[in-house]
């Protein structure tokens, strides 16, 4: 086996072993038998919207990682695409096609316009 | 069993994974055969994305496998880039409790941040068990994040369109997953407090770096409006 080889899977085995653990860490503490303090529950249920709006918000900063704010758009394709996909879905509760026609609308502002 | 009804509600919920996944799987596997020059690329492709699902690192250890990087270093990038995922399961705790150690092992090992979403969500159909949707829709998506990474190493540049722009897909599938939850008015404060704590680890740190204060901010902001937001939860 070449060095290489030899480092890409000990590099596999680190990377996975560290993300599963922190992925079974909270099992790990709270999971087993009894029940979790109730501060431990508290946060939990407000975790969810919490994390997934604060995902939302890094997926809209991520399209500019490597590109200049102005120029590529300066978040008129999100804003738009973003307004299409909740919109559509406060109207239809259709998730399916919401993040459908979000996308389309967004791939079109993204390829044709900005 | 699964249910066929479990089964397709699952899929018909994954599907945006699914176009999300592929894109930027496709994307991790073109950098890593177009970074590493072997011929077994396609394989490791296949081995890395199977065993770490995890959209930031594949592209990560792209870089690491080109210089070497120290295998302390790469623990500690790891878990800098990952940790969020140990607030995750904070979410599922009561849903995934005392169910067999194979199905939980899987469900924790396959936890990415889009299939948290579907799984905090859990549409699951009337009659249907929601622990075995939650089980298809983490392995219809880890299927998806394999075929991506592995394909993109196989093929190379050989795409049959112009896919840019594909990956809001998954910025969609938050904003409606979130939207859903905002329909119950107690879901709404933890929201705009995760919004803004996103907002202002933004401004404060780069993108890359932005993910770990938001969420230390939004764990202390939860911790000291604790009785007012519990009291809404209550009220519901």
């Amino acid at each position: 086996m070449s060095e290489q080889t030899i480092y890409i899977i000990i590099m596999a085995v680190a990377t996975c072993a560290v993300t599963v653990g922190l992925r079974a860490f909270p099992f790990l503490l709270f999971g087993s038998g009894k029940k979790c303090p109730p501060v431990i529950d508290y946060i939990g249920k407000v975790l969810s919207p919490a994390a997934i709006a604060m995902l939302v918000i890094y997926c809209w900063c991520s399209t500019y990682r490597n590109s200049d704010f102005l120029s590529s758009g300066a978040g008129i394709p999100e804003l738009a695409a973003s307004l299409v996909t909740v919109g559509l879905h406060l109207y239809k509760r259709n998730p399916l096609l919401s993040i459908i026609c979000g996308t389309a609308v967004y791939m079109i502002l993204v390829q044709k316009i900005f | 069993m699964i249910k066929s009804k479990t089964l397709k509600a699952a899929f018909i919920a994954s599907l945006p994974v699914l176009m999300g996944y592929l894109a930027m799987g496709i994307a991790a596997g073109i950098l890593l055969a177009g970074k590493i020059d072997r011929p077994d690329i396609s394989f490791w492709a296949f081995i890395t994305s199977a065993t770490t699902i995890s959209g930031a690192l594949q592209f990560a250890i792209v870089d690491w496998i080109a210089q070497q990087t120290p295998i302390l270093d790469v623990i500690l990038l790891t878990l800098f880039l990952n940790i969020r995922y140990a607030m995750y399961g904070l979410s599922l705790l009561e849903r995934f409790r005392g169910i067999g150690f194979l199905k939980k092992s899987y469900l924790i090992w396959s936890l990415t941040d889009e299939t948290y979403a579907l799984e905090v969500e859990c549409k699951v159909p009337a009659g249907g068990n929601p622990l075995n949707y939650c089980l298809a829709v983490a392995a219809f998506d880890h299927l998806y994040w394999i075929t991506g990474v592995t394909l993109g190493a196989l093929t190379g540049r050989l795409l049959p369109f112009d896919n840019k722009g594909i990956d809001f897909a998954m910025t969609a599938l938050f904003l409606v997953v979130l939207t859903d939850q905002c329909r119950e008015r107690k879901n709404r404060t933890p929201a705009l407090i995760g919004a803004a704590a996103a907002v202002i680890g933004r401004i404060f740190f780069s993108v890359d770096n932005m993910l770990i204060p938001a969420m230390i901010l939004m764990t202390v902001t939860f911790i000291i409006l604790r009785r007012r937001l519990e009291k809404g939860i209550c009220n519901e």
